[in-house]
C-alpha cells in the first residue's frame, strides 16, 4: 500500500467519524430587512431600545447605507431610509453614506443617537476631494415623529468607524477612519470637537466602552485602554493592558485587522464591570476601572468557537457580544474568518455563553436558522429590555436569476442580511 | 484515486494561501518604497517616551555637526536630539513656557540651539553638552538661558539663524500680528523690524490669521525673506535693520493671493531658494534677481509641509493640510520632474503599519537622510532614505 493510499484512507476515515457525530445546534428564528435585500454588511450597529424596536444600520458599499428597526411588538421591519438622503446629500454626486458603523444610543428624550460612514475608500485616492466621501454626519431618529434631524457634517472627509452614544453628558462619541480621530458631538451645545489621533493601523479600535458615569474608554497601541473623562475633557491612557494572543504573521485576515486589543465590551451595571473579548483569539477579560488609579484587568477564559482553543489560526473577533438578563454574557463566534464579502468561507456561527455567576463557558452550538441553514457570521449583539437576544448577520440564499436577493458572496455562495433573534428562557 | 489526492494537495495549497494574511500588493502602490522608510519612536518605548499629546513634531533642524534636533507641540513642548551614529531620538527636557515650537529651532554657527516658543514668545538658547552621556528623564525641564521676548505680547512663529559678517543672527517671525525681529548674538539685543502683514484677509468672521510665511529663510549672501500679506516677499538686509517688501509674490491662482503664504523654503546650494506654498505650489526664488518661478503643483492637495534636499539634487517634500493624508513627492531640478511617492507609511507587520497623516516638519542631513515630522496627537518621526 504506497503512502498516498494510506493518507487517503485515514482522511477518508476521518470524515466518515466527524459525520457520525452529529453537530450541537442552537436554533434562532430571523428576520429579513424586507425590501433591502442589496444591503451587504453590518457592524455593531444594532440597539435593541426600551420600546422593544430593535434599530439597525445596514452598509451597503458604493450605495447608500440605511436605517431600519424592527418592531418586535407588531413583528414589522420598517425602513426609515437611506443615508445619503437622511443627510441631505442626495444627487450632490458625493460619496455616500454608506453605513452606520458604530453602536447607537438611546437619550433620555426617547431619541436614537447615532453616526454615519463611507463605504469604499479606493486606497483613500479620493480622500478629501471633490468627489470623495464628504464626511460623517451626526443624527438622531425621533421614534415618537418618525423624523430623523441631521446635526451636520463631523469630521470632514472621514467616517465614523467606531462610536458610541452617552445619555448621561448627551453626546455622540466615535473614532474617524481612516485617521483614527477621537471625535465627538455635544448634542445639547452643539459643539463638534476633535481630540486628535488615538489609533493608527497597528490598533483599530472597533468599540467605545462608556461607563455610568460618562468616561469613555478606548484601546490603542499593544492592549493599551485610554480613559476619556468629559468632566475635564481629556484624555489619560491607563497602565493596564488588555490581555492578547502574540502572533506572528496574521492569518488570514485582511491586512487592516489589527490584533493588538479589545474588539469589543459590554458595560455591566451590576458589577460596574466591562466584559469583553480582544481581537486576536477571542480572550474574554474583564476590566473594572474603577479598581485603583487606572483600573483592573482579569483574563476570564476564551469566546472562541472551542474547535480553535490554543490554536493561531482562531477567527477574528466578532463585535457579537452582549449580556443577557441571566447574567451570561452571549457571543456569536465566527466558525471561519467572517466579514461578509471578505470572508474565507463557509461555516456556521457557534453561540458561548460565559455565565458571570459561576464562571462557566459553554458552546450552545452552530447556530441555524429554522430550516436549517447555518448562520455564517455576525457582528453586532443586542439584548431587548424582555431579554431576548439580537445579531445581526448573513445566512446564505439562492441567487434569483431575475433579480438581486442577495448582498454578496461568501465562499461562492450568495449571502443575504438578517436580524436574528435568540429566547435564552426558550433552551 | 490520483484525482483525490490532487484535490487534497489543492485545498491544503488554498488554505496555505488564506493564511498568509499580508497587505495586498495594490495597496503597497500608493505608499512609499518599505525598503526606504523607518519610524522612531520619540524616546525609549513604551515608557521613557515624550508623551502622547505633546509629541507632534513641529520643528526640524540638523546642526553643523549632522545631529537633528527637533521640538514638538502639545500639552508641553519637548526638544529632543537625534544623533546619526546612534539612531534613535534621545528627549532632551520639556521646554519652558512652551506649548508650541513651530519651526522655532534653530541652530548657530556656534552650535547652540535657539528655541522660539509659543505662547510665552521667549527667545531660549539650549547649548548642547554631553547629549551621549544623559539619561532619558522625560519631564525635566530643558536647562535654557532665556534670552527675552522679542516682541512685547507675541508668540514666536518661526525661526532661522544666518551667520553673515562673521556675526552670528537670529531671525524670527511673531504671531498673532507678524512682526519680523533680529536678534543678535553678538549684543544679545533685539530689534524689532517692523510687519509683514498689516491687516487680515478678507475672509469670514473666525479667520484670524495674519498671512506671513510659516518659515524664514537665509540666502547665506547676507539677506533674510519672508512671505507676508497678499503672498509679498519681504526682504531683511542682515544688521542693516530694514525690512523691505518685494515687488514679487508667492505663486497663487488669481484672486486667492490674500491667503497664501509661503509653508516651507529652502535654501539650494546653487544659491536659489526653492519654497512651497499654502496652496500646494512648488517654487523658486532667485535672491540675487528677485525673481519668482512658479514650478507647479506637485499634488492635488493643499499645503506644502515641508521641503528639503537629498542626494543628487533632487527635493523632497510632503503635501496636505491638517485634515488630508499627506503624501511624499520629489522634484528634479534638472529636469523639472515630479514623483509622487505616496504616503508617509512604515509597514512593519506583524508589529505594526504606521502611517503619518499630518507633517509638522522636515529636515535632511549630508548623508541623504530625510527626516519627516509627525504632527498628530501621537507622532513617530520618519526616516526616508531616497535612491539617486
Amino acid at each position: 500500500m504506497t503512502i498516498l493510499r494510506k493518507l487517503w484512507i485515514l482522511g477518508a476515515l476521518a470524515v466518515a467519524l466527524n459525520g457520525m457525530a452529529a453537530p450541537k445546534t442552537v436554533t434562532l428564528q430571523y428576520r429579513f430587512f424586507t425590501g433591502l435585500p442589496q444591503m451587504d454588511g453590518n457592524w455593531a450597529a444594532l440597539l435593541a431600545a426600551s420600546d422593544g424596536k430593535v434599530y439597525v444600520g445596514l452598509a451597503c458599499h458604493g450605495c447608500n447605507g440605511h436605517l431600519v428597526f424592527y418592531d418586535s411588538k407588531t413583528d414589522k421591519m420598517v425602513d426609515v431610509g437611506d443615508l445619503t438622503r437622511l443627510s441631505g446629500e442626495s444627487g450632490l454626486s458625493l460619496g455616500p453614506q454608506s453605513k452606520i458603523h458604530a453602536k447607537f444610543g438611546e437619550g433620555k428624550d426617547g431619541r436614537i443617537y447615532f453616526a454615519t460612514h463611507g463605504g469604499w475608500w479606493f486606497s483613500y485616492g479620493r480622500f478629501a476631494t471633490q468627489e470623495g466621501y464628504p464626511g460623517a454626519h451626526y443624527m438622531a431618529y425621533d421614534p415618537k415623529t418618525g423624523r430623523v434631524q441631521d446635526f451636520g457634517i463631523g469630521p470632514r472627509y472621514e467616517g465614523v468607524n467606531t462610536g458610541a452614544y452617552d445619555p448621561k453628558f448627551n453626546r455622540i462619541y466615535g473614532l474617524t477612519h481612516p485617521r483614527g480621530h477621537f471625535v465627538y458631538y455635544d448634542v445639547a451645545t452643539g459643539a463638534k470637537v476633535d481630540m486628535g489621533r488615538m489609533n493608527n493601523w497597528d490598533s483599530v479600535c472597533r468599540t467605545l466602552g462608556i461607563d455610568d458615569e460618562g468616561n469613555v474608554y478606548g484601546s490603542f497601541g499593544r492592549g493599551g485602554i485610554y480613559k476619556y473623562d468629559p468632566r475635564t475633557d481629556s484624555i489619560r491612557e491607563l497602565s493596564v493592558r488588555v490581555p492578547i494572543m502574540e502572533k506572528g504573521v496574521s492569518l488570514g485576515r485582511d491586512y487592516n485587522k489589527s490584533e493588538t486589543h479589545w474588539r469589543t465590551v459590554v458595560w455591566d451595571k451590576q458589577t460596574r464591570k466591562f466584559y469583553g473579548v480582544d481581537e486576536s483569539a477571542t480572550i474574554l477579560f474583564s476590566f473594572d476601572p474603577n479598581a485603583g488609579p487606572d483600573g483592573e484587568i482579569q483574563r476570564l477564559g476564551q469566546m472562541s468557537n472551542p474547535e480553535f482553543a490554543h490554536r493561531r489560526d482562531v477567527p477574528y473577533a466578532t463585535l457579537s457580544l452582549t449580556l443577557g438578563h441571566d447574567r451570561k454574557l452571549y457571543y456569536a463566534a465566527a466558525g471561519k474568518e467572517f466579514d461578509y464579502g471578505a470572508s474565507a468561507g463557509l461555516a456556521a456561527s457557534h453561540l458561548i455563553t460565559y455565565d458571570l455567576r459561576t464562571g462557566k463557558t459553554e458552546d450552545l452550538g452552530e447556530i441555524r436558522v429554522p430550516d436549517g441553514g447555518p448562520v455564517i457570521g455576525t457582528n453586532s449583539a443586542d439584548t431587548g429590555p424582555d431579554g431576548t437576544i439580537y445579531f445581526v448577520g448573513a445566512i446564505s440564499v439562492t441567487p434569483d436569476p431575475d433579480k438581486q436577493n442577495y448582498g454578496g458572496r461568501i465562499g461562492g455562495g450568495a449571502y443575504r442580511l438578517a436580524l436574528f433573534i435568540y429566547h435564552p428562557q426558550a433552551d | 484515486m490520483k484525482f483525490k489526492v490532487f484535490a487534497l494537495l489543492a485545498v491544503a495549497l488554498l488554505r496555505g494561501a488564506l493564511a498568509y494574511g499580508q497587505r495586498p500588493p495594490d495597496y503597497d502602490k500608493v505608499v512609499v518604497l518599505q525598503t526606504r522608510i523607518d519610524a522612531r519612536d520619540l524616546g525609549y518605548a513604551p515608557v521613557d517616551i515624550i508623551p502622547d499629546g505633546e509629541s507632534g513634531i513641529t520643528s526640524l533642524t540638523v546642526a553643523p555637526n549632522g545631529y537633528l534636533y527637533g521640538a514638538t507641540s502639545g500639552k508641553h513642548s519637548h526638544l529632543f536630539v537625534l544623533i546619526p551614529r546612534h539612531g534613535y531620538v534621545q528627549p532632551l527636557g520639556v521646554i519652558p513656557g512652551a506649548t508650541a515650537v513651530t519651526h522655532a529651532v534653530a541652530v548657530s554657527a556656534s552650535g547652540d540651539i535657539y528655541i522660539g516658543t509659543s505662547p510665552e514668545g521667549h527667545l531660549l538658547k539650549y547649548t548642547p553638552q554631553d547629549e551621549d552621556h544623559q539619561a532619558i528623564q522625560i519631564g525635566k525641564p530643558l536647562p535654557v538661558t532665556d534670552l527675552g521676548q522679542p516682541v512685547s505680547g507675541e508668540s514666536v512663529f518661526a525661526l532661522t539663524t544666518t551667520y553673515f559678517n562673521g556675526t552670528d543672527w537670529v531671525y524670527g517671525l511673531t504671531s498673532p500680528n507678524a512682526h519680523l525681529f533680529e536678534y543678535c548674538i553678538a549684543t544679545g539685543k533685539f530689534k524689532n523690524l517692523g510687519v509683514v502683514a498689516s491687516k487680515l484677509p478678507l475672509g469670514e468672521k473666525f479667520e484670524k490669521d495674519k498671512m506671513m510665511s510659516r518659515m524664514l529663510v537665509a540666502d547665506g549672501q547676507g539677506s533674510v525673506f519672508a512671505s507676508g500679506g497678499n503672498g509679498a516677499f519681504f526682504q531683511v538686509r542682515v544688521g542693516l535693520e530694514k525690512l523691505e517688501e518685494l515687488p514679487i509674490h508667492a505663486p497663487a491662482v488669481p484672486g486667492r493671493e490674500p491667503w497664501t503664504r509661503v509653508d516651507a523654503f529652502l535654501l539650494d546650494p546653487s544659491g536659489v531658494i526653492y519654497g512651497g506654498t499654502s496652496d500646494g505650489y512648488l517654487f523658486r526664488l532667485d535672491p540675487s534677481k528677485l525673481t519668482v518661478t512658479n514650478l507647479g503643483k506637485p499634488l492635488n492637495q493643499y499645503r506644502i509641509d515641508g521641503l528639503v534636499r537629498g542626494p543628487g539634487g533632487k527635493l523632497y517634500g510632503v503635501g496636505g493640510d491638517e485634515q488630508e493624508m499627506a503624501r511624499l513627492f520629489s522634484y528634479d531640478p534638472s529636469t523639472g520632474a515630479y514623483d509622487v511617492l505616496g504616503f508617509v507609511d512604515v509597514n512593519r507587520r506583524p508589529y505594526y503599519t504606521w502611517q503619518a497623516y499630518v507633517i509638522g516638519a522636515m529636515a535632511s542631513d549630508a548623508s541623504g537622510t530625510v527626516y519627516i515630522g509627525e504632527d498628530e496627537r501621537v507622532s513617530k518621526l520618519y526616516l526616508f532614505y531616497p535612491w539617486p
